[in-house]
C-alpha cells in the first residue's frame, strides 16, 4: 500500500512492454495479431538496377518491425547510387551493395526461395531470372511484388496466392453497423417495448432519453400494425421517418432516430463477396488440413443456412440515453453476438472432429470470434500470376482482355503506361550491353536510354513495341478502337516511352521514395492479412501525382 | 554536375536541378514526416549548392547561401522509433533536430544542414528569418504551430508546403499568399471541450471521467498551473452556483496536497474525491431527478492489494481492472508520483507516454466511472482517449513526405520560370506570364486508405478565401529605429499613429497586438507609451494589426516589426500606402469566378522542356498539346470538389524561350 516513502518501483523494462511502447502508434491500426505476423515475416529483396525503390520499401518494413529480410544484389556501389540511396555513403563506393551472390546461381536451387514469406523484385532484372522467381513463387504460393521506377513513372504488380482471404478488412466504422431492426430477437424486442411502453404519456425529459434504437423499433412495430408488413421499400421507410418526425418534439434522440431510419432499416443481407466465400470450393470440401479460414467459413455457411443471416457483430453506436439504459442495450447486443458466436464455435468443433483435424490445429476461440464479428466484410482475393511478356512475341491478356480493352477508353486509366513498362521489359530482355558495362550495371541488362547516342533509337523501339502490345490487346478483345481515341492513345504511349527512355533507367529519389511507400504499405497489408489491398497492378504518374490500378 | 545528381537531372532537367541545389529550405519538424522529408530533400540535392564549371556563365548565383535549416523542439522517445528512421535506440532523449542532421548529412555531405533545437514560436524566428528561405516545409504535429508558420509564411511571402498524416490518411498542399488558399482559409476543427459541470458533477461517458482525472485531479495534486485546462470550459449551460461550489471543492483538494508523502495521503485524496465530493453531489436532489445517482465509495471499505501487486497490475494494460485492482494501481501511481514530486519535479503534467501519469489517470478515471456507473476501460483504451493518440506509421509518412517534395519541385519549377522571365525582361519587375500556373502547377494531394483504386488523389488548389482573417490582410514591415546611447529616440505609439495619419492617409482606425487593442479613437491612454513597452519591438515574432474603421474600410494592415536601418526613422515599408490597400472584403463573399483559366497544357511537357538542352526529346518538341486531349478528357471525367471555385488548372506548361 501507499506508505511513507514507498520506493519507486523499478521501471518495467521487460520486452513486451518496451515493444508495445515502440510500436504503440501502429498497434492501434493493425493490433497485436498484425504485429506478430510482421515479426514472423522474412522478406527477400532482389535488386539489380539502381534499386532505390526496393530499399525505400525495405526501410518502411524494417521500421514497423518486420522480422527478417535478405537482399540479393550483386551490384557494386557507384557514385550515381550515392545520390539516391540513403543507405550508401561515400565510404561505400566500390563495395558490393549487398553480399555478393549472383542471382542466376542463387536461383539454381529451388529450395533457396523456401525460407521467404514474401518476395520483392525491382526492375530492371535479368528476365529469365524473373520468370524463374515468378514460377517458383506461383508453385509455393508465396506473395511476389515486382516494381518499376523510372524518372517520374512507376509501377508495381502483386502476385498473391490463388486464395488469399482477408478477415480484418477494417471497413469504415459506419459500414459495420448491423442493428437488426427489421429482424429483432425477443430480448431486444422486449427491451424496446419496455422503454417505449408509455411513450405517448411519458414526461418530456424521459422521452428525451429513450435510446433511438428503441424508438425505431417502436415505430417499426406501429408501422407493421398499420400496414401489415415491414417497412422495406424506400417509400415505406420515409413513412416511418415521417412518423418519427411527427412525434419528434425536438429531442436529440428523435433526431438521431430520424437520421438513422434510411441506413438502419435494412433487412440483414449477405454481401455477394461473402456469398462467394461461403460457396467457394475450399469452403465446401474441407480436409483435415484446411486452413482455419475455410473451416470457419463452412461453419458460418451452416449458420446462414439455418437462420438466413450472418452472426451478429454486436456493436452499438453512441446515442443519447441514460447510461444504465445504454449499458443494458449494449449487453443485449453483446449477448446475442456471443450466442451466435457460440453456435458457430460449436459447428467449428464438430467440423474439426468430422474432418479428423489434428488437435494441434484446433482453431482458437478468438479467431472464430473475430471472424463472426467481421463476417459481413470478409474479402477473398483470387491471386493471378504476374504477367510476363515473351520477348519478341505478342502478349496475351487472356480472360482480362475485354476488361483491359475497356480501360483504353477510360481517360483516367494508366493502361498506356502499363504497356510502356511491358515494352521496357521486352527491351531489357532483348538487349545486352555491347561492352562490359559500367561496373554498377547488372550483368547482361541494358536499359533503354542508357547512352545519349542511342536515346532516340531506344525511344522509338520502346514506342513501337508498346504500340504492338496495344494492337495485340485490341485484337484479343475483339473490340475495335476508333479514332480519335486510338491515335490519342498511341500518342500518349509514345510520350510515356519517350520519357522512360529519356530517364535512362535513372531513379528520382523522391519518386522511388513514393513508390517504395506504396509498395511497403501493400506488403504490410499482405503480411498482416488485414485491409483490402491493390489487386493486382498499380501505376503512378508522378508529375501530376496520379495513380491508377488495373486487374491484369 | 556531380554524378550523384544523375537521378535528379535525368528526371527534372539540369536547370531545375541547379535551382534546387542552390535553394535555401526551411524544414520545421523532424518527426515522422520530417525525417522522411529531410532524407528526400538531401537525396534530391536540395541546398547542396551548385558550383558552375570554369567558364560557365548564365547561371545566376544564389541570393542566399544554399542549405537546409531544420528546426524541432522535441527530443527522441522510444515510441518514435517505429517510423522516424533517422533515430536509433541510443538517441533516445537527444534533440531530434541535431540527431536528424547527424544521420542525414552522410546521405549527401554537400548539403549544408543547419539544425536548431528550438521552438518555432521562439522570438528569433522573425518574418525576416522566414523571408531568407526559398521555401518552407511544415512537418508539424499540432494545429497551433501549423497556424503560426502559415501566418509567418504569408507575412514573409514565402511558399509553404503543408502536410500531415493520421494512420493511413495523409495530405500535402502548397500555400502562397494571394495565390492559393492558406491553412486558415477553412476553419479547422477545434479540440472537443466539455462543460465544466459535466466533467465535475454529472459525467455520463468514460471520456468525461478521463478528462476529470487528467485535467482536474492530476493538476490539482501535482501541477502548478493556475489556468483551467482547455478541454474543460465554463459554458452558458453551466449552473453558476454549482461552478462556485466546484471552485471551493478544488481549494479543499489543494489543502490535501499538504499531506503528500505521509501515510494518509492516498486515503485523504480518495475519500475526498470519491466519497465527500460525491456525497455532496448526491445531496443535490434536483441534479438526480433525471439521472442515475452516483454511488460513493470509501477507502477503508475496499480490499487492498499490496504495492507490488499494484505495480504488477499497472503493466497489464490490455485488460480491464476491477474496482480493487484500480484502487491498487491508484495507490501505486500516487506513491510513484509523490516520489517524483518530492525528488524535485515541481509540476507533473499528463503525458500519454509518461507511464506514471497514465497509470494515475486510468485508475482514477475508472474509479470515478465506477462511482457514476459508467463503463470501465483498460489502460490501453484510456491512453488512446486521454492522449488524443493519432496512429502513425512509416508508410503514410514516407508517402506524404515524397508528395510534399514533389510539390517542392513544382514550386521551384514555377520560380525558375518566373526567374528566367525576369532575366529576359532585363531584370525589371517580375511579370508572370498569364499561362504560368501558380506554384508550378501544385495540387492538393490526398492519401485515401479506404480506396485501393485511388490511394493517391489530387484536387486543384483553391483560391484564397477573400474573407480569411489570416491571409486577406496586407502584410508589411514596421521599421523601428534603435535607441541611442542616452536612451533618446524612443519611438512611441503616438509616432506610429502619426505615420499612419500623416504618411498613409489613415483616418479612423484601431491598432492591436496579440495582447489586444492598444489604440483607437476613444482609447488614447497608451498614446505616449514607448512601442517597446507595448510589446512592439524588433526581434519579436508578434504582429501589429491596423484595422481601418472607415465607412468603406481598407483591408487590414498587418505589420511585422524589425529594426530600422542605421539612419532610418520609424517607418512602414515604403511601398505600402493607404490608397494602394485593397478594400476590405465583405465577409462570406462568394468564391472568385473561374473566368481566367489559362490554357491547359501538360505538366509533363513543362518538365520535359526544361530538360531539353540535356536530353533531346525524340519526338515533336513543339507538340505541347500531345497529352492535352487526354488531360481535357480527364478533367471532364473527374470533376473535383474544388472545380467550381478554382480558376487555374495545374497542368500548365512553362513556356521557355529557346
Amino acid at each position: 500500500m501507499a506508505n511513507d516513502r514507498v520506493p519507486t518501483p523499478p521501471p518495467l523494462h521487460d520486452l513486451p512492454t518496451a515493444k508495445e511502447k515502440r510500436y504503440d502508434r501502429q498497434l492501434r491500426l493493425w493490433g497485436a495479431s498484425g504485429q506478430v505476423a510482421l515479426e514472423e515475416a522474412h522478406i527477400l529483396l532482389v535488386n539489380t538496377g539502381s534499386g532505390v525503390t526496393g530499399i525505400e520499401a525495405l526501410k518502411n518494413l524494417v521500421l514497423p518491425g518486420v522480422g527478417q529480410f535478405s537482399i540479393l544484389d550483386s551490384a557494386i556501389v557507384c557514385e550515381e547510387d550515392l545520390g539516391v540511396n540513403f543507405f550508401l555513403e561515400d565510404e561505400s563506393l566500390g563495395k558490393f551493395r549487398a553480399e555478393e551472390t549472383p542471382l542466376e546461381s542463387f536461383l539454381q536451387k529451388d529450395d533457396n526461395l523456401k525460407p521467404f514469406t514474401l518476395l520483392l523484385v525491382g526492375a530492371p532484372i535479368d528476365y529469365a531470372s524473373l520468370r524463374k522467381i515468378r514460377d517458383l513463387a506461383l508453385a509455393s504460393q508465396t506473395p511476389l511484388f515486382y516494381t518499376h521506377c523510372i524518372g517520374f513513372f512507376s509501377h508495381f504488380s502483386v502476385q498473391l496466392p490463388r486464395a488469399f482471404p482477408v478477415v480484418d478488412t477494417h471497413p469504415d466504422p459506419t459500414a459495420t453497423q448491423d442493428l437488426r431492426l427489421l429482424k429483432p430477437w425477443s430480448e431486444l424486442q422486449d427491451f424496446a417495448k419496455r422503454m417505449t411502453d408509455d411513450l405517448e404519456t411519458m414526461a418530456q425529459h424521459d422521452l428525451g432519453h429513450v435510446p433511438y434504437v428503441c424508438l425505431l423499433l417502436h415505430y417499426i412495430d406501429k408501422y407493421r400494425t398499420q400496414h401489415g408488413k415491414l417497412p422495406e421499400s424506400y417509400k415505406d421507410k420515409t413513412a416511418v421517418r415521417d412518423m418519427v418526425r411527427a412525434e419528434g418534439k425536438d429531442e436529440e434522440n428523435f433526431e438521431e432516430a430520424y437520421a438513422a431510419v434510411l441506413k438502419s432499416l435494412n433487412p440483414p443481407t449477405i454481401p455477394s463477396a461473402v456469398r462467394d466465400v461461403l460457396s467457394a470450393p475450399e469452403t465446401q470440401s474441407l480436409t483435415s488440413v484446411s486452413s482455419s479460414f475455410w473451416l470457419i467459413a463452412n461453419a458460418i455457411q451452416r449458420f446462414v443456412t439455418k437462420y438466413s443471416v450472418l452472426p451478429l457483430p454486436g456493436a452499438v453506436p453512441d446515442m443519447k440515453a441514460r447510461s444504465n439504459d445504454y449499458i443494458t442495450l449494449q449487453q443485449i447486443y453483446k449477448s446475442k453476438a456471443r450466442a451466435d458466436c457460440a453456435e458457430v464455435t460449436a459447428s467449428v468443433r464438430s467440423l474439426e472432429k468430422s474432418t479428423n483435424r489434428s488437435a494441434k490445429l484446433e482453431i482458437p476461440v478468438n479467431e472464430i470470434e473475430n471472424f463472426c464479428k467481421n463476417a459481413a466484410h470478409i474479402h477473398l482475393v483470387r491471386g493471378r500470376p504476374l504477367q510476363l511478356i515473351t520477348p519478341g512475341e505478342k502478349p496475351s491478356f487472356g480472360d482480362r482482355a475485354k476488361a483491359l480493352r475497356s480501360e483504353l477508353t477510360n481517360p483516367e486509366s494508366l493502361m498506356g503506361l502499363y504497356l510502356a513498362f511491358l515494352a521496357f521489359d521486352d527491351f531489357t530482355a532483348t538487349h545486352t550491353p555491347p561492352v562490359p558495362a559500367h561496373p554498377s550495371s547488372p550483368t547482361g541488362v541494358l536499359v533503354p536510354g542508357a547512352s545519349d547516342s542511342a536515346l532516340e533509337a531506344d525511344a522509338a523501339k520502346l514506342t513501337s513495341t508498346a504500340h504492338t502490345y496495344l494492337d495485340a490487346l485490341i485484337n484479343e478483345s475483339g473490340n475495335r478502337l476508333e479514332d480519335p481515341e486510338y491515335s490519342d492513345l498511341r500518342a500518349e504511349i509514345e510520350k510515356y516511352c519517350t520519357e522512360i527512355a529519356r530517364a535512362g533507367g535513372a531513379e528520382l529519389h523522391n519518386m522511388a521514395s513514393l513508390t517504395g511507400g506504396l509498395v511497403s504499405q501493400e506488403i504490410i497489408k499482405v503480411i498482416t492479412g488485414q485491409y483490402v489491398g491493390v489487386d493486382n497492378v498499380c501505376l503512378v504518374e508522378g508529375v501530376a501525382s496520379r495513380m491508377g490500378t488495373l486487374k491484369v | 554536375m556531380q554524378r550523384r545528381d544523375r537521378g535528379t537531372v535525368q528526371a527534372v532537367g539540369a536547370p531545375l536541378t541547379v535551382r534546387v541545389k542552390n535553394s535555401r529550405v526551411l524544414l520545421i519538424g523532424a518527426g515522422g514526416i520530417g525525417c522522411e522529408l529531410l532524407k528526400n530533400l538531401v537525396c534530391c540535392g536540395f541546398g547542396s549548392g551548385y558550383i558552375p564549371p570554369n567558364g560557365a556563365n548564365g547561371i545566376p548565383s544564389p541570393k542566399h547561401t544554399p542549405g537546409i535549416t531544420v528546426i524541432d523542439l522535441d527530443t527522441i522517445d522510444l515510441s518514435n522509433l517505429n517510423r522516424q528512421f533517422l533515430f536509433r535506440k541510443q538517441h533516445i532523449k537527444k534533440p531530434k533536430a541535431l540527431v536528424a542532421k547527424e544521420t542525414a548529412l552522410p546521405f549527401n555531405p554537400a548539403v549544408n544542414i543547419d539544425a536548431q533545437h528550438a521552438s518555432i514560436f521562439d522570438p528569433q524566428y522573425t518574418v525576416a528569418f522566414f523571408r531568407s528561405f526559398d521555401i518552407v516545409f511544415n512537418a508539424l504535429d499540432n494545429l497551433a504551430a501549423r497556424r503560426h508558420v502559415n501566418r509567418m509564411c504569408l507575412a514573409a511571402d514565402v511558399p509553404l508546403i503543408e502536410s500531415g498524416t493520421t494512420g493511413f490518411n495523409g495530405q500535402a498542399q502548397a500555400i502562397q499568399k494571394g495565390v492559393t488558399e492558406c491553412y486558415d482559409c477553412n476553419p479547422k476543427p477545434v479540440q472537443k471541450s466539455f462543460p465544466i459541470c459535466t466533467i465535475r458533477s454529472t459525467p455520463s461517458q468514460p471520456i468525461h471521467c478521463i478528462v476529470w482525472a487528467k485535467s482536474y485531479l492530476l493538476p490539482e495534486l501535482f501541477g502548478t498551473s493556475e489556468e483551467e485546462a482547455n478541454d474543460m470550459v465554463e459554458t452558458e449551460g453551466d449552473d453558476q452556483e454549482e461552478v462556485k461550489k466546484l471552485r471551493a471543492e478544488a481549494q479543499a483538494l489543494k489543502k490535501i496536497r499538504g499531506l503528500m508523502g505521509t501515510s494518509e495521503f492516498a486515503k485523504a485524496v480518495f475519500d475526498k474525491v470519491f466519497y465527500e465530493d460525491i456525497e455532496r453531489l448526491k445531496s443535490m436532489e434536483e441534479m438526480w431527478q433525471t439521472r442515475k445517482k452516483p454511488v460513493s465509495i470509501q477507502f477503508d471499505t475496499i480490499d487492498k492489494l499490496s504495492a507490488a501487486e499494484g505495480a504488477a497490475l499497472a503493466s497489464q494494460d490490455q485488460q480491464s481492472w476491477t474496482l480493487v485492482e484500480n484502487l491498487a494501481v491508484f495507490c501505486h501511481s500516487l506513491a510513484t508520483l509523490t516520489g517524483r514530486a518530492q525528488a524535485g519535479e515541481s509540476s507533473i503534467d499528463f503525458d500519454k507516454d509518461d507511464k506514471d501519469t497514465l497509470d494515475f489517470v486510468t485508475s482514477a478515471s475508472n474509479l470515478r466511472s465506477h462511482v457514476f456507473g459508467v463503463l470501465l476501460h483498460s489502460e490501453w483504451e484510456v491512453k488512446q482517449m486521454a492522449g488524443n493518440i493519432i496512429p502513425a506509421i512509416a508508410t503514410s509518412n514516407a508517402l506524404t513526405a515524397s508528395l510534399s517534395v514533389m510539390l517542392g519541385f513544382k514550386v521551384f519549377r514555377g520560380m525558375l520560370a518566373a526567374e528566367s522571365e525576369t532575366a529576359t525582361t532585363n531584370g525589371h519587375t517580375m511579370v508572370m506570364k498569364p499561362n504560368n500556373p501558380p506554384l508550378g502547377g501544385s495540387k492538393f494531394i490526398f492519401l485515401n486508405p479506404r480506396s485501393t483504386e485511388r490511394i493517391i488523389t489530387t484536387q486543384n488548389l483553391a483560391r484564397p478565401n477573400p474573407a480569411c482573417p489570416v491571409c486577406s490582410p496586407v502584410y508589411a514591415e514596421l521599421h523601428i529605429p534603435p535607441v541611442d546611447a542616452d536612451g533618446n529616440g524612443m519611438s512611441t505609439l503616438q509616432d506610429l499613429v502619426g505615420i499612419l495619419i500623416g504618411n498613409n492617409d489613415y483616418a479612423h482606425f484601431t491598432i492591436s497586438t496579440e495582447a489586444g487593442v492598444i489604440y483607437d479613437e476613444d482609447m488614447t491612454d497608451n498614446y505616449s507609451s514607448p512601442l517597446a513597452e507595448l510589446g512592439i519591438e524588433p526581434g519579436s515574432s508578434g504582429f501589429v494589426t491596423i484595422t481601418d474603421d472607415d465607412e468603406d474600410p481598407r483591408a487590414d494592415l498587418v505589420l511585422s516589426v524589425t529594426a530600422a536601418p542605421a539612419d532610418g526613422g520609424l517607418s512602414i515599408e515604403s511601398h505600402i500606402s493607404y490608397g494602394k490597400l485593397p478594400l476590405k472584403p465583405v465577409p462570406a463573399a462568394p468564391p472568385t469566378e473561374s473566368g481566367t483559366a489559362p490554357d491547359v497544357k501538360s505538366a509533363m511537357n513543362g518538365i520535359a522542356l526544361l530538360n531539353r538542352e540535356k536530353r533531346k526529346r525524340g519526338a515533336g518538341d513543339d507538340g505541347d498539346d500531345e497529352v492535352d486531349a487526354a488531360a481535357a478528357k480527364r478533367a471532364k471525367a473527374a470533376p473535383t470538389a474544388s472545380d467550381a471555385v478554382v480558376t487555374i488548372d495545374d497542368d500548365g506548361a512553362i513556356l521557355l524561350d529557346d
